[in-house]
């Protein structure tokens, strides 16, 4: 009977020293390796509790729920109590809707390695984002969207998803290997194999060796371009900064100067203006004044003009010897508008004439326009009469008498007064307030 | 060299939860310590039945 215990026991003693590897392995993130270990371990011994549970937790470390429960449901069952399976199983299940989220995610894993496998990868690569979106410990998930990636020959990707596979397992050897050949195609290895040659190289420094600090770093193409971007933003910068608010403000002095002048010109020129339009008015008002007196020369009725005319006149009807045709005309001549001195001695001696003999002729014709019952004539000689010689009561008189027999009294009787006032001792006189009643 | 459609077929599907019953249920728990077991059973048995 002592032998199979000696079994036992040995068998326990392998399987603690894999589950001891194993989480060795697990402490410095070489999960692939603990996993190998702690199947080992488990392998020897099934009741090994700590490296079931172990295994578990990798399991969900890396994404695998699924397996982690199924683990830690054996786990719990071998051994019962004082188990800490106990405790991760409530904390999955426990937390409402989480159990049903990992289900999710795995299920579309499981559809996108579907798709992926059925030359369907550009589906798969969305399901796969989506996943790791959500879930971003998967490393399936993250193996299988880094191949597909690969598979289009987009490295920069791929390293992305690699490089989160490889924080959660360092030593992920598939992980490893695809990343390896990322960088190949990348330029990255090149970068990091002179880099470790220069961190291991152990030659004497020469005087024109060059230390580079730790914070320097290779520039890769894309760096170049974004550098000289940034050389030329920077650029465009201080020109937009410095040189052009100086630029700008040299143009507006020249601009204003310009300006200046252009105004200094503007007022030179209206000022100009403004005296010719003076001078304009000036000459207006002169034109006027002459237009005036052109126009008092050439009126016909008053106008200076027509007065030399009516003098003709009256000196052809004294030729002719035809005395009242020339009465009449000295009754509409205006002598005043006759400034010329020879003129005016002859215009004197018509109007002496006329005040001497052609007050009568008009007074006769008057009366004989009256006698003809053309009483509206008649006055307008009795008025040239007077007009000739205005004191000539006998003329008024008949010029009442002519407005008293068409009955207009208040003319009449004005002319009756003045008989009456101007001439009281007359025969007029007496007959005059006969007329009007006295 | 990546053989794309190679490493394809490596990828397996991941154990779903609704499959944890099935898996606890098929799980293989034999050890090595039942194995010698059973060896050793046999082999008492074999060593009667030769006596």
């Amino acid at each position: 009977m002592s032998k199979p215990i000696n079994y036992t026991d040995k068998c326990s003693r392998v399987s603690n020293a894999f589950y001891n590897a194993g989480l060795e392995k697990a402490q410095i993130r070489d999960l692939t390796g603990a996993c190998r270990c702690l199947k080992r371990s488990l392998a020897f011994d099934k009741y090994n509790t700590n490296a079931r549970n172990l295994l578990g937790l990798i399991y969900y470390e890396i994404g695998e729920t699924a397996e982690a429960l199924v683990q830690w449901v054996i786990s719990s069952n071998l051994q019962q109590e004082h188990n800490r399976a106990t405790y991760y199983i409530h904390e999955v299940q426990g937390k409402p809707g989480r159990l049903e989220d990992e289900s999710v995610h795995i299920r579309r894993y499981n559809q996108a390695l579907m798709q992926a496998q059925n030359d369907n990868p550009d589906l798969a690569i969305l399901q796969l984002g989506r996943v790791v979106d959500h879930k971003p410990n998967f490393v399936k998930a993250h193996m299988l969207l880094a191949l597909l990636y690969i598979g289009r020959e987009d490295y920069a990707k791929a390293g992305k998803s690699l490089y989160k596979v490889l924080q959660i397992d360092k030593n992920n050897p598939r992980a490893l290997w695809y990343m390896s050949f990322v960088k190949s195609h990348t330029g990255r290895a090149d970068v990091e194999k002179r880099k470790l040659k220069n961190a291991f190289s152990h030659h004497q420094m020469q005087d024109d060796d060059i230390i580079l600090p730790p914070s320097y770093k290779e520039n890769t193409g894309w760096q170049m371009v974004l550098q000289i971007a940034a050389g030329l933003a920077l650029g465009a910068a201080v020109i937009f900064f410095l040189v052009m608010p100086a630029r700008e403000e040299q143009l507006n002095d020249s601009h204003n100067r310009e300006l200046n002048d252009v105004l200094e010109l503007v007022n030179q020129e209206s000022i100009q203006i403004a005296g010719l339009q003076t001078a304009l008015a000036d000459m207006e008002t002169e034109r006027d004044a002459a237009v005036t007196d052109l126009q008092a020369i050439v009126d016909e009725n008053g106008g200076v003009l027509s007065q030399y005319q009516q003098l003709v006149h009256i000196l052809r009807a004294y030729k002719a010897d035809d005395f009242p045709t020339a009465v009449e005309l000295y009754t509409e001549l205006d002598p005043e508008a006759i400034e010329d001195e020879g003129m005016q001695t002859v215009i004197a001696e018509i109007r002496r004439d006329m005040e001497e003999r052609g007050y009568q002729v008009l007074a006769d014709l008057g009366n004989q326009a009256r006698d003809a019952g053309d009483a509206d004539r008649a006055l307008g000689y009795y008025q040239k009469s007077l007009a000739v010689k205005p004191d000539n009561p006998q003329v008024i008189y008949d010029m009442a008498m002519v407005y008293h027999g068409r009955e207009e009294e208040d003319q009449a009787n004005e002319l009756f007064g003045q008989v009456i006032m101007n001439y009281p001792d007359t025969e007029l006189a007496a007959k005059a307030k006969d007329a009007r009643g006295y | 060299m990546i053989n794309f459609e190679e490493e394809l077929s490596h990828f397996k599907p991941s154990l779903e939860v609704e499959e944890v019953e099935d898996a606890i249920m098929d799980s293989d728990l034999t050890d090595m310590a039942d194995i010698m077991m059973n060896l050793i059973k046999e082999g008492s048995k074999n060593k009667k039945s030769d006596e």
